[in-house]
């Protein structure tokens, strides 16, 4: 099996990755609240009169907390490797074969990733700093330094 | 061969006295010029000597304290434009330039700082671990 990414690069460990993960997690936040400030702010324009602030079904609320998480995830690791998070603290995504993970096999890890957080947490215990998911996707998580 | 002249004029001789034209013209004898010269360098020496003493006799500070008036030294003053004078040498200044420069460094450093922290944490906790499980450190470390 041939990798084309640096092989010299060390994986992250755990804390490094779980502080890019809070990190996400705010962004991601902040799209949902972005979203929910247009949605307000769409039913002001169309209903002026008899304006509320819309009220949201959990349900609703997790369906489009899920999707944003999702697409921000695997758009992030499928174009350049990295979240915002990431960014900050010099880390990239990488795929089994390649320096970018395919779109199909990103949208499933991030899947895993927003339905089992905790698998981050087995990047303490693996020997070569893997996740659940990166064990069931072949991906890893590298330290990004300038040169 | 083409000869270019010069549209330029050339410039005006230097004032000179008949005097002056009568030394140069003894400068340039044959024999006894030499003594002239000589005796125009030391000339020259002895009147900057005798210039820079008088210079150091001179006390400067006391004779502008005593001769120049408060009154003219303040019209001076007021003649100068001081708040315009600033306004120029502010908008020779490029300081969003500086402040840009100076922000993005600071940036820089602190995120370099957070980056190696967050690795050294890394490898705390990794270390933590393998101690724990018993592992050999640095295993973790290597590539498949």
């Amino acid at each position: 099996m041939t990798v084309s990414h640096d092989t010299t690069a060390r994986p992250a460990g755990v804390v490094s990755r779980s502080v890019a993960a809070l990190i996400d997690l705010c962004v991601v936040s902040a799209l949902l609240a972005l979203l929910y400030l247009g949605l307000a702010l769409a039913g002001l324009a169309l209903n002026p009169g008899s304006f509320r602030f819309p009220a949201l079904a959990v349900v609703f609320t997790g369906a489009v907390g899920f999707g944003a998480a999702v697409l921000y995830l695997a758009s992030c690791w499928s174009v350049s490797g990295c979240t915002v998070g990431a960014v900050a603290m010099g880390l990239r995504v990488v795929g089994r074969r390649s320096a970018r993970m395919k779109p199909p096999v990103a949208l499933l890890r991030a899947a895993a990733c927003v339905v089992f957080p905790l698998g981050l947490a087995w990047v303490a215990l693996d020997r070569r700093r893997r996740s659940l998911q990166d064990i069931l996707f072949g991906s890893q998580v590298i330290y990004v330094r300038p040169s | 061969m083409t000869l270019v002249h010069s549209p330029v004029p050339d410039p005006a001789p230097p004032p000179s006295s008949l005097l002056l034209d009568a030394y140069r013209t003894c400068e340039s004898l044959p024999v006894v010029g030499g003594l002239f010269t000589r005796g125009k360098h030391e000339a020259q020496a002895l009147l900057a000597l005798i210039v820079a003493a008088v210079i150091d006799e001179l006390d400067l500070t006391a004779i502008v304290r005593d001769r120049l008036h408060a009154e003219a030294i303040e019209a001076v003053i007021a003649r100068i434009d001081l708040v315009g004078l600033a306004n120029e040498v502010i908008d020779g200044v490029d300081l969003p330039a500086i402040i840009r420069a100076s922000s993005t460094s600071i940036t820089a450093d602190v995120m370099t700082d957070v980056r190696t922290q967050g690795e050294r944490a890394d490898d705390a906790v990794s270390g933590f671990v393998d101690r724990v499980l018993g592992r050999r450190q640095g295993l973790r470390d290597r590539q498949p």
